[in-house]
């Protein structure tokens, strides 16, 4: 049996990964509540965020916010070219859920080879944003990035939170998802709201690629894992609200850790996985109240 | 009037187009057979991913239903017949049909709760189960030697008769594929057949008539993953090695593409999407790297411009109404 402090250890490493997975999470609900869509190349973002920042970062030695700032910006870019060449056309042929999905999947395929292609296939990884520690109370040691993740992660739900309820744009995306039809009567432009909720979302992902690249590493692979895990964040909060996605995350990152430590990290996936189809069978509505809308 | 007139109404102009696929396919195999070498391989490979589409038809053609993860049951045949084969000395044959048993059983106890689900939920936890097993096959070292792969499974056979010969080997993938296709024919046109396509109309509505409609949909996604079982066994017996990325997103994304080319729901559409799908790499000579994104990109511009597949092309002379549900 695993000792006390090596599960505490574990359950704070499990917040710092929770958190990531949770902003993942928020990226799924953002483009599911706008459009009805689940993007299953969400992981996808997250990649290309560790990966474009790797390369501004370690590549081109340019500081870490401008790096992180243009890598978030560029995968939004890549969200916004996903919807308007992909998403878009097959929306507008009124194409059926699962069709939809498959596009996804073949984009989430198609960018991963691009990456292979022009950015090699070799895991990559930076340093921590601030140098030093980790932070020792008692025997259990705290990284710095996990302080970063925590900050940031915070920030940006705080930010997305008034986004939502207090500006004409945030409150017009609320509306397109309660409905499209009335909102557009109103003078919405749904369209545009769409690919919106595509430009957020992939910025979401990749602050959460860049926040947690330092903390394991990243690769054109980690977008499959990254991306099932987010969703699954978001099926546990039940695809309402940000904080409850965030909770969904943490839940999943310490009872992900806490695996880890039991059955060997080889199978931390296989695990999160399990979480999914539990979740999925006996509390299909989510654990935080149901959704708002059936899929 | 005369058994001439009776033909050609039978026929049609989609006969015409029928007959025409036909003499071509028929064409194409005696031109591969005539050349050998590595059209060969692709040929093989081309009936191997023929059989898992028919199953996967079964189950989204047929039923109507999401499953993204059919790869975990061609896995699952794939390792059986490696594990049995080389670390048991069984048959090939045996390890090939348990490994379709096992595949079956699985498919059972997996499938009875998971296609309670529907919608996105269906599709998320099916593409689980296809990671699932990724993770596992690379991860339980000690049964799948992990990335490694497995290598020296021997070719299929029956006691001392086996097929090494690779013309043989396509003709017997060959006369395999046949087989499923007339199956997969057969169980369209039955009772139970038209009863998937009912679910696939409207779940609401086959309940109505007594469709049992929980029993049918595990009846077809326990179809699609033995004839996913068989193809992974398949492919383990012919090429000698198999390994997780086999098995991997590419595999969904290059079926669903073959699925997509031949047409969702037809009879042929998996075969005839499954021969073009995997000959058309080979003509423009791309290699690995280049072809998953030419999978991608294809399937991409199929799902927005012709979801229909090719089949659609052998409705152009029929009238222009759509037909519910599935194509037929």
């Amino acid at each position: 049996m695993p000792s006390a402090i090596e599960l505490i250890q574990s359950l704070v490493n499990g917040v710092g990964i929770g958190l990531v997975y949770g902003l993942i999470a928020i990226g799924f609900c953002v483009i599911y509540n706008a459009s009805g869509i689940v993007n299953f190349a969400q992981g996808v973002f997250v990649m290309l965020g560790g990966m474009f920042a790797y390369s501004f970062l370690v590549g081109m030695k340019l500081p870490l916010a401008l790096a992180a700032a243009i890598s978030i910006a560029l995968v939004a870019v890549v969200g916004v070219l996903v919807q308007i060449a992909v998403i878009r056309p097959m929306w507008k042929r009124k194409a059926p859920m699962f069709a939809i999905i498959l596009a996804t999947l073949a984009v989430q395929l198609l960018i991963e080879q691009i990456v292979i292609l022009t950015l090699g296939d070799q895991p990559r990884t930076y340093p921590e944003f601030t140098s030093g520690g980790p932070l020792k109370i008692g025997q259990v040691a705290i990284g710095y990035q996990l302080f970063w993740v925590l900050g940031c992660g915070a920030l940006m739900v705080g930010l997305l939170t008034l986004f939502f309820n207090k500006t004409r744009v945030g409150r017009a995306l609320r509306a397109c998802s309660q409905n499209r039809e009335a909102a557009a009567l109103l003078g919405i432009p749904v369209g545009s709201m769409l690919v919106l909720s595509f430009a957020l979302s992939a910025a979401l992902g990749a602050a959460a690629g860049i926040l947690i690249t330092p903390m394991q590493y990243t690769s054109y692979s980690i977008d499959g894992p990254f991306g099932v895990s987010g969703f699954i964040a978001a099926i546990i909060g039940g695809f309402g609200s940000a904080p409850a996605a965030l909770a969904g995350g943490i839940l999943l990152g310490v009872v992900q850790s806490a695996a880890i430590v039991v059955f060997g990290a080889g199978y931390k996936n296989v695990i999160a996985l399990t979480v999914l189809l539990i979740v999925l069978l006996f509390f299909p509505k989510g654990l935080f109240g149901g959704l708002a809308k059936r899929a | 009037m005369t058994s001439r007139d009776t033909i050609f109404t039978r026929l049609g102009r989609y006969g015409y187009f029928a007959v025409g696929g036909a003499i071509f396919f028929a064409l194409l195999f005696a031109f591969v057979f005539v050349r050998g070498g590595y059209l060969l391989t692709v040929m093989q490979l081309a009936m191997i991913y023929g059989v898992f589409c028919i199953g996967l038809n079964f189950f989204m053609g047929y039923t109507g239903q999401a499953s993204f993860g059919q790869n975990a049951f061609a896995a699952l045949g794939g390792y059986g017949t490696a594990v049995l084969c080389v670390q048991f000395g069984w048959e090939p044959v045996f390890a090939l049909i348990a490994s379709m048993a096992i595949a079956g059983i699985a498919s059972v106890i997996v499938g009875y709760p998971t296609l309670r689900l529907r919608g996105h939920y269906l599709a998320m936890a099916t593409f689980a189960l296809g990671l699932i097993t990724y993770d596992i096959s690379v991860q339980w070292t000690s049964v799948t030697q992990g990335y490694m792969g497995y290598s020296g499974i021997p070719p299929l056979g029956i006691g001392p008769f086996t097929i090494e010969d690779e013309r043989m080997k396509l003709v017997c993938l060959m006369v395999i594929l046949l087989f499923g296709l007339w199956v997969s024919g057969r169980l369209r046109n039955s009772r139970f057949g038209r009863a998937l396509r009912a679910i696939s109309t409207s779940e609401l509505g086959a309940a109505a008539l007594g469709i049992n409609v929980a029993r049918y949909k595990l009846a077809a996604f326990v179809i699609a993953a033995l004839y996913a079982s068989a193809s992974g066994s398949l492919f383990a017996h012919v090429v000698g090695f198999i390994s997780p990325e086999v098995f991997g997103l590419q595999m969904v994304v290059v079926t669903f593409t073959m699925l997509y080319v031949g047409g969702v729901g037809t009879v042929l559409g998996p075969a005839v999407g499954a021969i073009i799908a995997s000959l058309l790499p080979e003509i423009v000579r791309s290699t690995g790297r280049f072809q998953d994104i030419a999978y991608a990109l294809a399937l991409i511009v199929m799902l927005i411009y012709v979801p229909k597949g090719l089949s659609a092309l052998g409705g152009l002379g029929r009238s222009r109404v759509a037909e519910p549900g599935a194509g037929s």
